[in-house]
């Protein structure tokens, strides 16, 4: 097939927070994007969500373009989402897919909402006229609503639509509907669409606490879920962010959090990931708003294996006083007469525990979503045992079908940072199968023209009656026309309105308007109405209309005074101009050339750029030369072999070996390197983009007599020892291995992620080749998050003894001649137990690297564990705040060789994001600087967060990268002459309009 | 490790003794030129002078008290093009040097190959006091040094009279006075590596007990502190509230000395100067006025003060400078300690302390002012 047939564009399948990312990451490369849902909104899960750990704040927006900014929508993602190269295809599902990897027919069908989403107005008489009351699902349930009802109550489109399953048909909405919107006679339209590639991000399905019955769900009130908590808690719930019990309202004064409610069973034996994470989080929630209420957390591990995680922790239990139990086989009953729930379990010491408590809150896991299962059917993809996608070895966005990728919790429980992760690493894997994009800039050059006088038109929407019944309009249309400038102000009725735009628009061009004011509701944020005219749009509905109901003349007056700032704006708007753009160097530069290193240069050859990789040591590979097999049994010789051959073929790469990067400068799009190899001359480079390899170290420690007895050493030795057959197992009777040496301690608090895991899979190798060895594993939580704990049941199963160790109790490590003895406080048995292993073997974890003279250099932060910053934890996991540079692998945090791998892909994507444009475009709101003014203080250059602003050497004054400038004004307020400046926010434009306002 | 060594005065000749140290400077090529206080024909007052030669530094007047321009700023027009390539020595008084290291963190001065000879400070006069004051004296700056350790100096001007900082804080060398028998020795300290060098240039090791000094500095100190407590109190109630502050500015004829005075404001070119604020349509300007029936006139003189107050107080020495610029004698000064004094406190930040402590206004932290939120 000739390449020119093929698709440019992609199908995105589930349009939560994971396929927004994916989708928006090809929307950026230039691709045409279908996201599809089979809700009416999109933003999924998130939507119900408020805050996220572990910095307790929302940063959802983060995920919006940087570059290019004004193609899409610059609001938060929950009030929608709005970009020039993507369809949002809602209340559509998939039914069939023809074709193979690069040329996919998919056929959909769009069910009809009930209401046109173009003439909605979102006035919402049917819902009140509505008869018929169900169980809203926005609020978990907790609260109700109609059968004509607004799905996402916080999208800025206020746009109905019907309950088909129990809308009754008694048209009393088709009656009350103003612009006749309604039409119930429900269709679904059929379409086929032609892609290149499809992305699976179905998410999850909640665990249904009900088919648990130990825990009362649904039988007692007082047993909600952690969803239906972050409802009882946002401020958009159903209490308005009070948390009132569900059978008497009342403020508890005791919660309790049962952990692994539907994970980590007989029935589904994993664990969900996110869980233990999202109960700090909430419970943290709780105690801030609550301080005096009991908090408790009853859990069996607790896993805080992420970046930043532990302290999470530690700051819940030490700064906030909630409690954590370790209990096993719990029970709840509750008190008929009070309410009060009573829960049970035995203890870790095995006596019985009971609480009597007000609320309890169930932390209920991620099962795989059943929009998921029906899909993967039809597209022929492989699941695994627990009904989750089949990914490749290695690459966790990789369905077993070419051309299908996965991301998020489709293939996996993910907590929000793996999820978006995979979503960018999964754009990318998309993106090779399409065609070029035809249209990678395409941002609107606008005219720098402006006409002498101001022309305005203003127009001022009634909506219906919407907003008539609050102020007088007709007033307001006679006072707008006598404003200077202005020389033609009118009514009309619903300005949002296909055809009213329409016609709006025909008059402006007519009357030969220079600047447009529309004066309605807030749903014509963000639009382009008119064209490229000057535009200012007066919220006189929701802001106005809505709040001040009861006084008419004040109301008009506050109106009248709107609309007056908004021409006074307008003004003194400056002309837009063409959008500044700096042009790209469009080379990756890979700093460390192990796995992640080798594989994020790998792909970014793969996106067509030259890559140049550096490597501090004599050879690339990095730590996957000390790992032999993975947990799952994959081979990673097999891999690394892959990796060095691919590399090493591909005439896109130059690789650096005992080479470090002696300097580095710039920002995105123009950095500036010089390398230095151990025997050669210093080499120069510019670069577009910089990802950040460089990998981390095992812990060393001095902990268990290590370094002084021969018969202790470390998990790597151990893995070492056992490859290279330097080790007979059959020569060993007992064995102890020692979880958290260094880590989750007071000088490393965090956990290291992958000690669990790595001991988990030497113990299990040593006991398949002596089944008689006595495996004893030291440990304090048992981080075997997700499909890992399989293996966990596999290790007990197959004899291997674990016994938990407090931080204050650790084991005591003696050598006497030939033998060892640790002895161990069991908190199960509940006295010391004292081994003589042949072989102690100690998880020293990891540790980051000096990190700090690469992060001087490029003038990043390392995070207080010493690992590199990334620019938002969830939102732009693999980002670093600076842009143009990427971080991944262990150099980001600890973590495994697939989540490394697929992080790399993720960093390897976001940098090709850069270096496939020719020039980075800035939004039409950037800074400047007035030279003049300017006396080069800098104070500029460190308020500004995106490092957009720089000192011009020579002329001693800041200068502004505009690529980079995302418009937030922040050298504004620094700068003490106003040297500092804000199109479309200037001094003039602001003071007159105060002026208006006074 | 500080080092100290103590100068010999002899025939009570205070101001002979630093010239004889400041010559050796040059002698013994411990620094190649000099940026000190040099006395004009007429003795009436002294100027910064760039020395080279030895021999121009007869004239040499460090302890004469009088600051016609704060150091800070002639050093700041000297490094900020391009910084020093010779070793340049600067005798500076503590809000002088406290200036200084305020311009350095605003990219203003470079302190490269500047070595900072720091003097402890009895106070100045200003400069028409001391152009009188100097024409009564033989030796004006001895008899200001007797004055002024009998501590009944009462021309100093009232800046001085409450400073805090009358000692050098982040000196490379000082020459220290308090609580030494001056008449007889005074203390040369290093606190740095560059003044660790200039003591082996000069071979300057010896016997000394800056433990006297100290002593004085504590007392002076807490003494100081009360005096200021008062004054600020004084000047909570003469000037506090926009009424008694826009009768305290009445004055003003938009002059802008003081910020020409101001060690501080650094812009090259001010934005008050430029025709922002006061060039305006008529039409705007009768609008302003029908608003509330009258406007004041030049609109921007509190705007200038508040705007200024507002861009300096974090970082303000307390020199006093911009009163004594004003040609109405407005209690500039006395507005911009109290505004100064409350801003510095409220971010726990003293200017000139440290080059390492961050300006307030860059410095971001997650966790603070928790009570301003509610």
């Amino acid at each position: 097939m000739n390449s020119k047939d093929k698709p440019d564009s992609a199908l995105v399948i589930g349009a939560g927070i994971a396929g927004i990312k994916a989708a928006l990451e090809l929307a950026e490369l230039g691709h045409r994007v279908y996201l599809c849902d089979r809700k009416t909104h999109i933003g999924g899960t998130l939507l119900q969500l408020d805050r996220w750990f572990p910095d307790d704040h929302c940063g959802m927006c983060k995920v919006l373009p940087i570059f290019s900014r004004d193609r899409s929508s610059q609001y938060c993602l929950r009030r929608g989402l709005v970009h020039h190269n993507i369809e949002i295809l809602s209340a559509t599902e998939i039914t069939g897919v023809e074709g193979e990897a690069g040329n996919f027919a998919v056929s959909t069908a769009t069910r009809s909402s009930g209401i046109h989403p173009d003439l909605c107005i979102g006035c919402g008489k049917c819902s009140e006229v509505c008869p018929v009351e169900v169980d809203e699902e926005f609020n978990q349930g907790l609260g109700k609503r109609k059968a004509a009802y607004l799905a996402n109550p916080t999208a800025l489109a206020k746009t109905y639509t019907i309950d088909a399953q129990h809308c009754t048909r008694c048209r009393a909405c088709e009656e009350v509907c103003p612009t006749k919107a309604i039409n119930l006679d429900m269709q679904t339209s059929e379409n086929t669409l032609s892609v290149g590639a499809i992305i699976l991000s179905t998410g999850f399905d909640e665990f249904d606490a009900q088919a648990a019955s130990q825990y009362g769900y649904k039988r007692f009130p007082n047993v909600i879920t952690s969803l239906e908590l972050e409802r009882l808690l946002s401020g958009s719930g159903p209490t308005r962010g009070s948390l009132l019990r569900p059978s008497d309202d009342k403020e508890p004064q005791s919660v309790a959090f049962l952990q692994c409610v539907g994970s980590r069973s007989l029935e589904r034996n994993y664990c969900s990931s996110a869980c233990c994470m999202y109960a700090l989080k909430e419970a943290i929630m709780i105690k801030e708003k609550y301080p005096g209420t009991d908090v408790c957390i009853y859990f069996m591990d607790l896993r805080t294996a992420g970046k930043g995680y532990y302290r999470y922790f530690e700051k819940a239990r030490d700064e906030l006083g909630i409690r954590f139990v370790r209990c096993r086989v719990p029970r709840v009953m509750q008190n008929f007469k009070t309410h009060d729930v009573i829960f049970s379990a035995l203890g870790e010491d095995g006596q019985p525990i009971q609480q009597q408590c007000d609320l309890i809150v169930l932390s209920v896991g991620q099962t795989p979503s059943a929009q998921f299962v029906q899909v993967s059917e039809m597209l022929g993809l492989q699941r695994n045992r627990w009904e989750f996608c089949r990914t490749r070895a290695f690459s966790s966005v990789e369905s077993l079908r070419d051309g299908i990728f996965v991301c998020g919790s489709a293939a996996a429980p993910k907590d929000i940072a793996d999820t978006l992760t995979e979503a960018s690493a999964a754009a990318g894997n998309a993106s090779l199968l399409l065609a070029a994009p035809g249209d990678m800039q395409g941002d609107d050059q606008q005219s720098g023209e402006q006409a002498e006088d101001m022309k305005a038109a203003v127009f001022i929407c009634t909506c219906g009656e919407e907003i008539t019944r609050a102020l007088d309009t007709k007033e307001l249309v006679s006072f707008s026309g006598q404003l200077a400038g202005v020389i033609h102000a009118g009514e009309v009725s619903h300005l949002c309105l296909p055809e009213t735009l329409a016609q709006v628009q025909t008059k402006i061009r007519d009357m030969g308007a220079t600047h447009v004011i529309a004066a309605g509701c807030s749903a014509l944020t963000g639009q382009k109405l008119f064209g490229n005219l000057p535009l200012e749009i007066v919220n006189i509905r929701e802001g106005l209309a809505w709040v001040h109901q009861d006084n008419r003349s004040a109301a008009t007056r506050k109106a009248r005074k709107l609309i007056s700032m908004a021409l006074a704006r307008l003004r003194y708007a400056r002309p837009s101009r063409t959008v500044q753009s700096s042009i790209v160097s469009a080379k990756g530069l890979v700093i460390g050339g192990g796995a992640s290193g080798l594989s994020a240069a790998l792909r970014i050859a793969e996106h067509g750029h030259q890559v140049e990789l550096v490597e501090r040591s004599g050879e690339v590979g990095g730590k996957l030369r000390s790992i032999h097999s993975t947990l799952e049994g994959e081979d990673s010789r097999a891999l690394l072999d892959d990796l060095l051959k691919r590399v090493s073929e591909n005439p896109l790469i130059t690789v650096h070996t005992e080479t470090v990067v002696e300097h580095i400068s710039g920002h995105a799009g123009a950095f500036y390197a010089k390398l230095q190899g151990s025997d050669s001359e210093p080499y120069e480079l510019d670069a577009g983009a910089v990802v950040i390899a460089t990998g981390a170290d095992e812990g060393t420690t001095t902990q268990y007599l290590y370094g002084q007895n021969e018969r202790i050493i470390t998990q790597t030795e151990l893995e070492e020892r056992l490859a290279a057959g330097q080790m007979d197992p059959q020569q060993l009777n007992s064995l102890v291995m020692i979880q958290c040496v260094g880590s989750m301690e007071a000088e490393r608090p965090y956990c290291s992620r992958v000690c669990c895991a790595q001991a988990l899979k030497n113990a299990l190798q040593l006991k398949e080749r002596n089944p008689d060895i006595q495996i004893y594993i030291l440990y304090r939580e048992l981080m075997s998050y997700g499909f890992m704990e399989e293996y966990y049941t596999r290790a007990r199963e197959q004899g291997i003894v674990f016994i938990r160790y407090e931080p204050d109790k650790k084991p005591v490590v003696e050598a006497a001649e030939e033998k060892l003895s640790v002895s161990v406080n069991d908190p199960v048995l509940g006295g010391a137990f004292s081994l003589s292993p042949d072989l102690l073997v100690l998880s020293t974890g990891v540790v980051p690297a000096d990190n700090s003279v690469l992060a001087g250099m490029l003038d990043i932060d390392v995070t207080e564990d010493g690992f590199f910053k990334e620019a938002e934890v969830k939102f732009r996991p693999v980002d670093v705040i600076k842009d143009g540079i990427f971080v991944c692998g262990l150099a980001h945090s600890p973590r495994n060789i697939q989540e490394a791998l697929v992080q790399a892909q993720a960093a390897a994507e976001r940098a090709s994001l850069i270096l496939s444009r020719g020039s980075l475009v800035s939004g039409q709101s950037v800074s400047e600087v007035n030279e003049t003014w300017c006396s080069g203080c800098e104070l500029c250059v460190q308020a500004c967060p995106y490092g957009a602003r720089v000192k011009d050497a020579d002329k001693g004054v800041a200068l502004v990268v505009e690529a980079l400038c995302q418009g937030c004004g922040a050298c504004v307020s620094a700068c003490p002459n106003k040297a500092a400046k804000l199109r479309q926010f200037t001094d003039r434009q602001i003071l007159a309009a105060l002026d208006e306002a006074l | 490790m500080p080092r100290n060594a103590m100068l010999e005065v002899k025939g009570g000749d205070i101001t002979g003794t630093v010239r004889g140290f400041l010559e050796k400077l040059l002698e013994k090529k411990a620094v190649d030129a000099l940026l000190v206080p040099v006395e004009v024909p007429s003795k009436k007052n002294v100027v910064q002078t760039m020395v080279t030669d030895i021999a121009q530094l007869a004239d040499v007047s460090p302890l004469a008290p009088v600051m016609p321009v704060n150091t800070a700023k002639i050093i700041s027009s000297v490094t900020k093009v391009a910084a020093s390539t010779k070793k340049v020595g600067v005798i500076l008084r503590s809000c002088e040097l406290r200036a200084l290291v305020e311009m350095v963190k605003l990219k203003q001065a470079d302190m490269n190959n500047i070595v900072t000879i720091g003097i402890d400070c009895f106070g100045t006069y200003s400069v028409t006091d001391y152009a009188v004051f100097s024409q009564e004296h033989d030796t004006p700056a001895g008899e200001y040094l007797k004055k002024a350790a009998s501590g009944t100096d009462t021309l100093l001007r009232p800046a001085c009279k409450i400073c805090q900082y009358p000692y050098p804080l982040t000196a490379d060398m000082t020459i220290g006075l308090f609580g030494l028998p001056i008449e007889k020795e005074i203390l040369v300290h290093s606190g740095t590596k560059e003044g660790d060098q200039v003591f082996e240039a000069l071979g300057l090791d010896g016997e000394a007990d800056p433990a006297k000094r100290d002593e004085a500095l504590s007392a002076l100190k807490s003494e100081r502190q009360k005096l200021k407590e008062e004054f600020l109190a004084q000047v909570q109630q003469e000037a506090g509230g926009l009424d008694n502050m826009l009768s305290v500015l009445s004055a003003c004829v938009a002059c802008h000395n003081c910020r020409i005075a101001c060690p501080i404001c650094y812009c090259r070119e001010c934005l008050l100067d430029s025709p922002t604020f006061v060039e305006w349509e008529a039409e705007k300007y009768l609008d302003w006025a029908s608003r509330k029936g009258a406007l004041r006139l030049p609109a921007d003189s509190l705007l200038f003060h508040l705007v200024r107050m507002n861009h300096m107080g974090a970082s303000c020495v307390a020199c006093g400078l911009c009163e004594d610029a004003c040609p109405n004698s407005i209690a500039v000064y006395k507005l911009f300690c109290l505004a100064g004094s409350r801003v510095q406190e409220t971010f726990e930040y003293t200017p000139g302390r440290s080059a390492d402590d961050e300006l307030p206004l860059t410095a971001f932290k997650e966790e603070e002012f928790k009570g301003f939120e509610k």
